[in-house]
């Protein structure tokens, strides 16, 4: 049962963490500037798997809500010279509401439709942020006149907090209550609404909740690299690489997302000296994940538990 | 005149959207899939066709003939390597199969993206045009070019019903895609169907892809909006549905054709997806979509 | 099974590893200093676009050949590259690796507007001296003008839009005015960064030189079908479309020839200038007129020609016009270490602002502090003049200026040339 699993699992996750906290003493400064935009790709694996995992639902667009996020806060500032915390609320704002006009007619849809609509979001996305380039950058971005900080050790920490905060938010939801209702009717969707739980309501939270984290990620992340383009938080590639990141970690583990992502991102710049090949390589890698270990890292031990 | 020259360019365009897309919804209707490595099978296809003119020099026919190639063993590698493994696989539970199959074929169309830019690099490429110079319609200087184009699309998809409603073979694809159980019952067995399926889309994106090589040019960016496009006008038309994918791909075509025209060409693509997102809030199984 | 997974163990085995790395490093640099430790130089640029590869190829050639001549006071020159896959962020990334991680002196970087824009600031927060070769917005260098002590460190290596604008209409008075005759043209560029003020420079210069301008059309970088496009600029009937593209080339040229556009085409077309490009096209670039810095058959200083033939031979195709800037550009930041005695950033942008170099391109010297565009090139005759080709049976062939042209303008049968229609 879950909390004698969450015994070790906490002491272990704390662990990490505080070894994690003391990287910034040792390591170079661009090692850590990979493993800051690991943490935000974690929080975007993480909160996608809360989505997936505990109400079965493939959001194809992960990156319609992160980018949402991460324009609504850069515009803010770029144009409008918004102070940079009120810009990442308001990022995360937005994302909530493109949330909620997502699940509206997402949720009423079933099977390859949801995932389509999904997919259809980002397309759109796309479309508008190249087509208004005068806005918001166009293709090859937005740049952001202020920045989180330009010491990489406090840009890490800050990633490192953040994402040690939404993981345990969100992994604390997947085990709460609400959290089982919506894994039960993930993976048995008639049976769950025989015994009278309003699972479309509970389905809706577990989207805002995703978007709220996603789209608040997506902000952070781009006041730490200082822009916004659709290559980094829209393109149906980033997308790919979230839903990558959380199966290699581990469906409905959530944590296993932020395993997944930092191994995609560190994977990503062992291969650097390969250059082009870099992309087509970490790919290939995922989709052999994906073929023979679809369990991912995590899988294995933690659903075990919570499947039970 | 302009009106002329709008029914005349959209035509041809719609035409090719028609031929991508109904290979996109061949597979779905047969075995489900959606192939989201639709638009990196059609731009290989292309470069493959321009390579051979460019680096090999041979002849456009020659050229057309290697890209359909370069196309068939792409759409079967997909089959083989992203759809086939998760289709059998035991590690996989059933209901996320289709899942599964998603993102492999996503994943496989960014590996084949990636190969095409590493050899080629991503600048664009057209292919030598089989036919050349202009022709005058109606007073509307066209490109030969263009008006082969619609030839071949409409000849291809007219020679494609003939193959699903007149041969054994094709009705035998059709059966599947209605009934699979029930066609592995009369004796058949699936895999062979899916891979003929599979073989005959390779063929039609391949044929699109060189065709589209030679009107517009492609780019090893244009897998993604290829794909995203060939997507929508599916979804319009009804997954499964190649007649509403047909409608659909007009519909779209001239849309696309007419905000060019008269609007602006900068937001050619935008009537469409907002067309889109009416259909997914209104009636999300597209015109003619069956469920 | 997990920890083989997971290349960054984070226990206590790494906590070893990074005293035992300290240690080694430490060990390492002592017997560095021994020798005189390498100038690094980042390149950050497009490696898969034409007109980005040739910077880091062109950029090696040079200090591959200053190494040979014995470094810079001894010291060799190393070039760190970096592919930014044409994405602001990637060259962000790249910019703040170099400088943090690879420690390098000065970055070259980009041929794209936006790309270059993102990285200003930086550069500027991270005070390291940065050379463009190849982006064109006039903001660049209006940035360093508007702040100088912040953005000193940003150098303009290319012409701004303005300066591209006005040499695009010297070269139409003479050719196209004086030489064809022709009263009106209609202008045709993407939307992007640097084509705004390019536009807005083409606008007031057009008519100056006897063009009156049509019509303004503006399209999105991502367009595939340029048929509308030249539908509407041939039923305005102007004698001539004045270019701006950057990121499309390819495209609109060979639909220009498949339609059999009437109307040539002059201006700015980066693409046209990479050697690849008649192939690419499959010959469709016969006639396309393109402005450039140099060219391989033009003798734009006694560096130029040579210069393309040795890359030819090296790589196999005459550079892009980016090449030739980043060639200069490692010369001249090599010359400016060399004055500055230091490679400290200050001292190197006091060093930077003195350049008097002479390039494949021309003289390269810097507007000042108290220029409009300071830190971008000068533009002039004696300095930068630039050039236009054109594509005839295969070959660039530069048509103007006068003096260093070597041939006359042809253009393909469907092209009628000359005053009205």
């Amino acid at each position: 049962m879950p909390s004698r699993f969450r015994s070790p699992l906490l002491w272990i996750t704390l662990a990490v963490l505080v070894i994690a906290a003391t990287l910034p003493w040792y390591v170079s400064a661009y090692i850590l500037g990979l493993l800051t935009v690991a943490y935000y790709f974690g929080v975007f694996a993480m909160s996608w798997d809360l989505l997936f995992g505990f109400a079965g639902e493939v959001n194809f667009g992960p990156t319609f809500l992160i980018g949402v996020g991460a324009y609504t806060a850069g515009i803010l500032n770029s144009h409008y010279s918004v102070e940079l915390y009120l810009c990442v609320a308001a990022g995360a704002l937005a994302a909530v509401v493109a949330g909620f006009v997502l699940a509206l007619p997402a949720l009423r849809l079933r099977g390859p439709y949801f995932g389509l609509t999904t997919l259809v979001a980002v397309l759109i996305l796309q479309s508008f942020v190249v087509v208004f380039a005068d806005l918001t950058g166009g293709e090859i971005g937005l740049t952001i006149p202020d920045v989180l900080s330009i010491n990489a050790g406090v840009n890490y920490w800050i990633a490192l907090g953040f994402m040690a905060v939404s993981g345990a938010i969100l992994f604390g939801l997947a085990q709460s209550p609400v959290g089982l209702i919506l894994q039960a009717s993930g993976q048995d969707p008639v049976q769950a609404g025989a015994l009278g739980f309003n699972i479309i309501k509970h389905k809706l939270a577990a989207f805002i909740v995703s978007a709220f984290f996603s789209g608040l990620a997506g902000a952070l992340m781009v006041f730490y690299m200082g822009t916004a383009s659709v290559g980094t938080v829209v393109d149906l590639a980033v997308g790919v690489q979230v839903i990558v990141a959380a199966v290699l970690g581990g469906r409905r583990t959530v944590l296993g997302g932020a395993l997944g992502a930092i191994f995609l991102i560190v994977a990503g710049e062992f291969l650097r000296p390969t250059g082009e090949l870099a992309t087509f390589i970490v790919s290939s890698v995922a989709l052999l994940v994906i073929l023979f270990f679809p369990n991912g890292f995590l899988g294995a031990v933690l659903s075990r538990g919570t499947r039970s | 005149m302009l009106a002329l020259q709008i029914l005349i360019d959209g035509f041809a365009i719609s035409a090719l959207y028609a031929l991508g897309a109904t290979g996109f919804t061949l597979i779905f209707g047969v075995s489900g899939v959606l192939n989201l490595s639709h638009g990196a099978v059609m731009v290989t296809a292309a470069v493959a066709a321009w390579a051979a003119g460019s680096v090999l020099h041979l002849n456009p026919y020659a050229d057309a003939l290697v890209g359909l190639l370069a196309a068939l063993i792409a759409a079967m590698a997909t089959y083989f390597v992203s759809v086939q493994p998760i289709q059998h696989s035991r590690r996989i539970p059933g209901e996320e199969k289709e899942i599964f199959i998603l993102t492999a074929t996503l994943l496989w169309g960014i590996m084949l993206q990636e190969l095409v830019a590493y050899f080629f690099t991503n600048n664009a490429k057209t292919v030598l045009p089989i036919v050349q110079g202009v022709v005058s319609i109606l007073g509307v200087r066209t490109p030969r070019n263009e008006v082969f184009t619609a030839i071949v699309c409409w000849a291809v998809i007219g020679l494609l019903w003939l193959l699903v409603n007149r041969t054994k073979m094709g009705k035998t694809v059709l059966a599947a895609s209605m009934n699979p159980r029930g066609v592995t019952l009369l004796g058949h067995e699936l895999t062979h169907i899916y891979i003929v399926v599979w073989a005959i889309y390779g063929i039609l994106a391949g044929i699109a892809g060189v065709l589209l090589g030679m009107f517009l040019g492609v780019s090893s960016y244009s897998a993604g909006p290829l794909t995203a496009s060939a997507f929508a006008i599916v979804v319009l038309g009804g997954l499964g549905s190649v007649s509403g994918s047909l409608i659909a791909a007009y519909v779209v075509g001239y849309l696309e054709t007419l905000t060019a025209y008269l609007i602006s060409p900068a937001y050619r693509s935008i009537p469409a997806l907002l067309l889109l997102v009416v259909v997914m809030y209104v009636r999300p199984q597209g015109l003619l979509g069956r469920r | 099974m997990e920890k083989s997974l997971r290349p960054h163990s984070r226990r206590l085995p790494g906590k070893l590893l990074g005293v035992a790395a300290l240690t080694f490093l430490a060990g390492v640099s002592t017997l560095a200093s021994a020798a005189e430790p390498p100038i690094k130089i980042g390149v950050i640029a497009e490696a898969q676009a034409i007109a980005g590869a040739s910077i880091p190829q062109a950029a090696q050639m040079a200090a591959d050949e200053i190494n040979a001549k014995g470094g810079v006071d001894g010291r060799k020159i190393e070039l760190v590259t970096y592919d930014d896959h044409s994405s602001s962020a990637d060259a962000v990334r790249a910019f703040q690796r170099a400088v943090n991680e690879d420690k390098v002196v000065a970055v070259i970087g980009s041929y794209i507007s936006e790309v270059v824009l993102a990285l200003e600031p930086w550069a500027a927060r991270l005070k390291t001296p940065f050379v463009t070769p190849g982006a064109a917005s006039n903001d660049i260098s209006l940035n360093v003008h508007k702040d100088y002590d912040k953005n000193k460190y940003t150098f303009h290596g290319y012409l701004t839009s303005a300066a591209l604008a006005q040499e695009v209409c010297d070269a139409a008075k003479d050719l196209l005015v004086d030489g064809l005759h022709m009263k009106s043209a209609v202008i045709m560029s993407e939307d992007a960064a640097w084509t705004k003020p390019l536009d807005a420079q083409y606008e007031v210069c057009l008519p100056k030189v006897g063009l009156k301008v049509l019509d303004h059309i503006r399209f999105s970088p991502d367009t595939t079908d340029f048929t509308p496009i030249f539908s509407k600029i041939e039923t305005a009937k102007p004698d001539v479309i004045i270019t701006g593209i950057s990121h499309v080339g390819v495209q609109p040229t060979v639909q220009w020839k498949t339609q059999e556009v009437p109307i040539p085409m002059f201006g700015i077309s980066s693409q046209a200038s990479s050697s690849t490009f008649w192939k690419d096209t499959n010959g469709a670039a016969a006639g396309v007129l393109f402005q450039a810095v140099s060219a391989p058959d033009a003798a734009v200083s006694p560096k130029t020609i040579p210069f393309a033939n040795d890359f030819k031979k090296r790589f196999g195709n005459y550079p892009s016009y980016a090449g030739y800037t980043a060639y200069d550009e490692v010369y001249y930041i090599a010359d400016a270490i060399e004055r500055a005695k230091s490679t400290e950033a200050d001292k190197l942008v006091a060093a930077l602002e003195k350049t008097n170099w002479v390039g494949t391109i021309g003289r390269v010297q810097f507007y000042g502090r108290n220029d409009e565009f300071t830190h971008s090139i000068k533009y002039g005759k004696g300095l930068i003049q630039g050039l236009m080709s054109q594509w005839q049976d295969g070959q660039q062939i530069t048509v103007w200026p006068k003096d260093i042209a070597k041939g006359s303008l042809k253009f393909p049968s469907f092209v009628k040339v000359g005053a009205g229609k």
